[in-house]
C-alpha cells in the first residue's frame, strides 16, 4: 500500500493504482478522455493532467503515472484548468461540430467536457476532418469526422475482443482510425467500440436517429439469449426497446456484450410477435379468448393417456418453479426441458464424477487462471462473452490456452493459444487420453480418488498412441497438453453446451470431469470446470429439477411415445422442436399423432403452425424474475416494456392454469423466489429485493466438488466419408430466437455451410455459391460459406434456422457423412 | 378635501375626451405587436427542406411538454423531423423553443388571433408551422 495526498486529502491505495485510479477511490472527479476502466493505461488525451509536487516544472497526464509514497497531487488550480481548456480547443479544431445531429448528444464526453470548461470560443483555426462514413456494414456507423483519436476503440478490439479491426493510420494531421486498408468493418460486430467510443464517432446504426439519451428510461435486466447472464440495460421509449445502453456498473459482464445481445433486441419489438391465444377450429388456427384457450389447455393436461410438458430453457426461476407446481396439480409426471438432452445429461456426467451439476468457478476467476482447455472452438461462439474473458486472460495475463476441437476458430487465433485438431466427433476420446496419461505419467492427483483401479482398467484402450491414430491428435500433444493441465496453478476446462451439440453429452461430461479432477483442477481454489448451458437460464432449470419424475418421460421419451401415438397431448413451452431438436422426422411425427398439442411462444413457429392451441407468451424485455447464469449467479430480470396484445408472461399463463386446475394461484415473484429458494439447499435465503446490481453467485465463488470418483467412458463416434458434415452453433445466433432478430439476421440472414478453402477449390465452389449437401438421405440446399476455420473434409453448418431440414439429417449422431455438389 | 376631489378626477375627464382613448375599434383596426411580441410559432424552411434538424432540444426544454419531435433520417442520411407538433392549448408562449433552437428552425411571429372551435384545431403539424407566415 502506498500513502500520497490528492488534494489536501489522505489516501491509501494499492502501489499498482495509478494516480486517476487513487483519486477515483477517494471520490476526487479527475476529467478523462482515453481512459476506460477495463483498458490498459494509454494516455492519449491529454484532459487528465495533473500537478505533483515532486514532479514540478510540467504537468503529469493521472491515467498513467502510477502512484508513489508521499506523492502530493493537486487535481485542479487556474493552471490546469487553462490547460485543460486549451486540450479541448485543440480537440475541437478538427472535430465537427454537430451535436443537434449526433446521437451522442446529451452523453458525448466531449460535449460534457467543453461544457465543463466553458469552451466557448477557439483561438485556434484550422481544416474540419471531412472523411467520408462508414456505413458498410447494419450495426455500426463510422463517423471519423468527429473521432478524437482516444484510442479506446482500437485498444478495446484488440485487448478484449482480441479482433483488431482498428489501427491508428498516418501521422500528425492526418492521423486516423481506420479498418484493414480502410474498406470498412468486417468483424464479429459485438459493438464494444460503439460502447466505449467517447464521442459520436462510432454509432449504432440500428439507434440512428431515433431518441436522444436523455429520453430514455433504462432498466437493468439480464439477457435473454446465452447462458452468459450479462447485464443488459434497454432503453426503453414508447414502450418499445430502441437500443441497449452501456453499462459496467453491474453484473459479470464488465459492459462487454456480443452481437446478440447488443444488436438482436429486435426481436422484442417484432410485429411477428403472437398478440391473441389461438385455437384450431376446422384445420385453421384462429384467435380466441384467453379463457377459452386455457380451458382447453387444462383439459389437455389431464388427458387419460398422459400429458407431457417440454420447456425451453429461457424462462426464469419463478416460472420453473410454477411449471413444476403446474405438472404436479395435473398429475404429470413427464416434464422435460432441452430436448436434445444436451445440458442436462452432460450435467448428469458431471455429477457422477463430481457430485455437482454446475460450474465450479466463476467467470471473473477464468481471467487469471493459467492454463485454459477449451473443449470445442464453439465455445466462443456460444458464450462470446465469457470467450472474452479468456481472450484476457491469454493477451493479458499470458495464460496457455489449449483448444480441443474439430475445427479452428478464434481462440485458436489467439497467441500462445495450441490446437488440439481432432476428427469430428471424437473429442471424448481425446479427453480421456489425456486423463490415460496424467495415470500413466505418474502426474494425476488421486489423494481422495475413488475408482482409480476400475478406470485404468477400463480406459486400456484409450492409451493416447491409440487414441492419436484414431482422432488425428499426436499422442505427444495429448500428454503434453495434459500435463500443463495438471501442473497448472490456476486451470479452468471450458465446455459450452447446447441443442446443436447433443451427442454424447454425458459422455462429454464425464470424460471433463474426470480429466478436472486427475488435474486436480477440482480442489483448486479458484477456477476449476465450467459448464456453460446455451440458453439464459439452463442452469436454473437444472437447478430446480425441471426434470422427469421416477416414473416419467425424458424429452426425448415423450416425442417417442407422442410419435407411437402413445401419449395424450404435448405442451411444449418457449421450444420450437421441429427447428431445434434433433430427429426431426420424429418430431413432426410425434406432433401429428399426439393428441393435442399446446405451443406457447413469442412467434408462429414451424412447431406452433402445427398445435391445437397457440399461446402468445412474453419475452425477456417483459419478465419479472430472476435467471442463473452459467457460473451459478442469480441475476434479476426486470419488465422495461409491457406485452404486445393480450400477450402474458410465462408466470402469468401458469399462474391462470393453476388456478383452472384449483390449485392456489401464486402470489407475486418475490414470493415465489422466496419459496423455491427455500426448497433449495444451495440457494441463498434471501428475498428478490436483497438480490444486488452484482446477483448473487449461489454455492459461493468456489463449489467444492461432493465426491471424487472416476468414472470411466467410452469413446466418441465418428462417420467415414469423403465429407463429413457437424452442426452446430454460428456466433451470430442463438437457438432459433435469433432468427427474429434485424441485428443477427444482417449478420447471418440465411442458412449456409461452412467448407475449408481447400475442398472448396477442388469443387469450385465459391463464396456464396449455393450447393447441395447430401448427408443422411436428406438433400439440403444452402448457401456455401468459404472459410480457413475447417480442416478438408469437414462441412459446418449452423443449426438455427428453420425449414433447413438439418435436423433431419441429424437423428443424434454428431458426424453425419455428406456429399457437396454445386447447384 | 373637496379640492383634492376634482383634482383628481379633472385627470379623469381629461381622458373621456376625444383623442385620449385608448381602446382599438378590433377587429375592424388591429394593433401591430412589436418585433419581440411571442406569437404563433413558424418552422422556417430552406430551399428543399425545413431548417429544424430534429435534435430534441425544444421538446426537451419545453415546460409545457407540447412539442412532440419524432426524428428519421431522409433519403439523403440526413436527419429530418419526420413529425413536427405542437399543441397550443397546452403552449405557454414563453419562447423557450426559440431560445434553445441551435439552428434557429424555429421562430415566434406576431400573429395572435389563435381562437378556434375544436381542439384538434389547436395542433399545429409540421406542415402548418412551415405555413406559418
Amino acid at each position: 500500500m502506498v500513502n500520497l495526498t490528492i488534494d489536501g486529502k489522505q489516501v491509501t491505495v494499492p502501489k499498482t493504482y495509478t494516480i486517476y485510479e487513487a483519486a477515483r477511490e477517494a471520490g476526487i472527479d479527475i476529467p478523462v478522455l482515453c481512459y476506460a476502466k477495463k483498458l490498459l493505461p494509454f494516455g492519449a488525451c491529454r484532459v487528465c493532467l495533473v500537478e505533483v509536487e515532486q514532479m514540478k516544472g510540467r504537468l503529469i497526464p493521472s491515467c498513467t503515472t502510477p502512484v508513489t509514497e508521499g506523492m502530493v497531487v493537486t487535481t485542479t488550480s487556474e493552471e490546469i484548468r487553462k490547460v485543460r481548456k486549451t486540450v479541448l480547443e485543440f480537440l475541437l479544431v478538427n472535430h465537427v461540430v454537430e451535436c443537434p445531429v449526433c446521437d451522442k448528444g446529451g452523453e458525448c464526453e466531449l460535449q460534457d467536457l467543453t461544457y465543463e470548461y466553458e469552451v466557448v470560443t477557439n483561438r485556434f483555426v484550422g481544416e474540419k476532418f471531412h472523411y467520408p462514413t462508414d456505413e458498410n456494414n447494419p450495426f455500426i456507423e463510422r463517423n471519423m469526422n468527429r473521432c478524437v483519436l482516444c484510442g479506446r476503440c482500437v485498444r478495446v478490439c484488440d485487448e478484449i475482443v482480441a479482433h483488431g479491426s482498428y489501427s491508428f493510420v498516418e501521422r500528425g494531421f492526418e492521423t486516423k482510425i481506420a479498418t484493414a486498408f480502410d474498406r470498412g468493418l468486417h468483424c464479429e460486430f459485438c459493438g464494444q467500440c460503439v460502447s466505449l467510443c467517447p464521442v459520436g464517432a462510432l454509432l449504432p446504426r440500428p439507434f440512428k436517429f431515433k431518441a436522444r439519451p436523455w429520453q430514455l428510461k433504462e432498466v437493468d435486466t439480464v439477457c435473454g439469449y446465452c447462458g452468459n447472464g450479462c447485464t443488459l440495460t434497454l432503453g426503453v421509449k414508447d414502450n418499445q426497446v430502441q437500443t441497449i445502453r452501456f453499462n459496467d456498473k453491474n453484473g459479470v459482464n464488465d459492459g462487454n456484450l456480443c452481437i446478440r445481445g447488443r444488436f438482436g433486441y429486435s426481436y422484442v419489438n417484432s410485429d411477428q410477435r403472437l398478440t391473441r391465444p389461438l385455437v384450431r377450429k376446422g384445420g385453421e388456427l384462429v384467435e380466441t379468448s384467453w379463457d377459452e384457450a386455457l380451458e382447453a389447455v387444462a383439459n389437455g393436461l389431464k388427458d387419460s393417456k398422459g400429458a407431457g410438458i417440454i420447456t425451453g430453457a429461457r424462462l426464469t426461476n419463478e416460472e420453473f418453479f410454477l411449471l413444476k407446481r403446474l405438472a404436479d396439480a395435473a398429475g404429470v409426471t413427464s416434464l422435460d426441458h432441452s430436448g436434445g438432452e444436451c445440458y442436462k445429461v452432460l450435467t448428469e456426467g458431471v455429477k457422477d464424477v463430481l457430485g455437482l451439476t454446475a460450474s465450479t468457478g466463476t467467470f471473473p476467476q477464468v481471467e487469471t487462471a493459467d492454463v485454459i482447455l477449451s473443449i470445442r472452438s464453439d465455445f466462443y461462439e456460444t458464450h462470446p462473452v465469457f470467450g472474452m474473458v479468456v481472450n484476457q486472460a491469454v493477451k493479458r495475463h499470458e495464460a496457455k490456452l489449449l483448444v480441443l476441437a474439430d475445427k479452428k476458430g478464434k481462440f485458436t487465433k489467439l497467441p500462445n493459444a495450441e490446437t488440439l485438431l481432432t476428427r469430428p466427433g471424437l473429442e471424448v476420446d481425446v479427453l480421456n487420453a489425456m486423463c490415460v496419461a496424467l495415470l500413466e505419467g505418474g502426474k494425476a492427483r488421486t489423494e481422495g480418488v475413488s475408482g482409480i483401479d476400475e478406470f485404468k482398467q477400463a480406459m486400456a484402450e484409450f492409451a493416447p498412441a491409440r487414441v492419436a491414430e484414431r482422432t488425428g491428435v499426436s499422442a505427444e500433444a495429448i500428454v503434453a497438453a495434459a500435463e500443463r493441465l495438471a501442473e497448472a496453478q490456476k486451470g479452468a476446462i471450458l465446455l459450452g453446451y447446447g441443442l446443436p451439440y447433443t451427442p454424447a453429452s454425458r459422455e462429454l461430461g464425464l470424460a471433463a470431469a474426470n480429466l478436472a479432477l486427475l488435474a486436480g483442477l477440482a480442489d483448486q481454489e479458484e477456477a476449476g470446470l465450467y459448464v456453460c448451458g446455451e440458453k439464459a437460464n439452463s442452469q436454473g432449470a437444472i437447478d430446480l429439477g425441471v426434470l422427469p419424475k421416477e416414473d416419467g418421460l425424458g424429452a426425448q421419451a415423450m416425442l417417442a411415445a407422442a410419435a407411437e401415438g402413445k401419449l395424450g397431448s404435448l405442451y411444449i413451452i418457449g421450444e420450437d422442436p421441429l427447428t431445434t431438436y434433433p430427429d426431426g422426422d420424429r418430431v413432426e411425427k410425434a406432433l401429428a399423432n399426439a393428441g393435442f398439442v399446446v405451443v406457447q411462444d413469442l412467434f408462429l413457429s414451424p412447431t406452433a403452425a402445427k398445435a391445437d392451441v397457440v399461446l402468445p407468451a412474453a419475452s425477456f424485455a417483459e419478465k419479472d424474475g430472476t435467471f442463473t447464469n452459467a457460473e451459478r449467479r442469480i441475476q434479476r430480470v426486470r419488465p422495461g416494456i409491457t406485452s404486445p396484445g393480450e400477450a402474458r408472461t410465462d408466470y402469468a399463463i401458469f399462474g391462470a392454469l393453476l388456478e383452472k386446475l384449483g390449485a392456489q394461484a401464486p402470489a407475486g415473484p418475490a414470493e415465489v423466489f422466496g419459496e423455491l429458494c427455500a426448497g433449495l439447499a444451495d440457494y441463498p435465503q434471501i428475498g428478490l429485493d436483497e438480490i444486488g446490481p452484482q446477483g448473487v453467485v449461489w454455492g459461493g465463488e468456489k463449489l467444492a466438488p461432493k465426491t471424487r470418483n472416476l468414472v470411466a467412458v467410452g469413446g466418441g463416434k465418428s462417420a467415414e466419408g469423403r465429407f463429413l458434415l457437424t452442426t452446430g452453433s454460428s456466433l451470430y445466433h442463438s437457438g432459433s430466437t435469433t432468427t427474429h432478430a434485424d441485428g443477427p439476421l444482417a449478420a447471418v440472414p440465411e442458412p449456409y455451410v461452412e467448407l475449408g478453402r481447400e475442398d472448396a477449390a477442388e469443387l469450385g465452389i465459391k463464396d456464396g455459391d449455393s450447393v447441395t449437401v447430401k448427408a443422411g438421405g436428406v438433400d439440403l440446399k444452402l448457401k456455401a460459406k468459404v472459410g480457413a476455420r475447417l480442416p478438408k473434409g469437414l462441412l459446418f453448418a449452423p443449426s438455427h434456422f428453420a425449414g433447413t431440414g438439418l435436423n433431419r439429417v441429424f437423428r443424434g449422431e454428431a458426424v453425419v457423412a455428406a456429399e457437396v455438389a454445386k447447384g | 378635501m373637496i379640492k383634492e376631489f376634482i383634482q383628481g378626477l379633472s385627470i379623469t375627464f381629461k381622458h373621456l375626451l376625444p383623442g385620449h382613448s385608448t381602446t382599438v375599434q378590433y377587429p375592424k383596426v388591429k394593433l401591430q405587436p412589436s418585433e419581440r411580441f411571442r406569437g404563433l410559432h413558424r418552422l422556417v424552411p430552406t430551399q428543399d427542406r425545413e431548417k429544424c434538424v430534429a435534435c430534441y432540444l425544444c421538446p426537451t426544454v419545453c415546460p409545457a411538454k407540447c412539442i412532440t419531435v419524432e426524428s428519421a433520417e431522409n433519403e439523403k442520411g440526413e436527419k429530418y423531423p419526420k413529425v413536427y407538433q405542437i399543441d397550443l392549448l397546452r403552449c405557454i408562449f414563453c419562447g423557450y423553443c426559440v431560445e434553445a433552437c441551435p439552428v434557429e428552425a424555429i421562430e415566434m411571429t406576431g400573429n395572435y388571433e389563435l381562437a378556434n372551435y375544436h381542439r384538434d384545431d389547436f395542433v399545429f403539424d409540421k406542415q402548418r408551422l412551415l405555413n406559418t407566415k
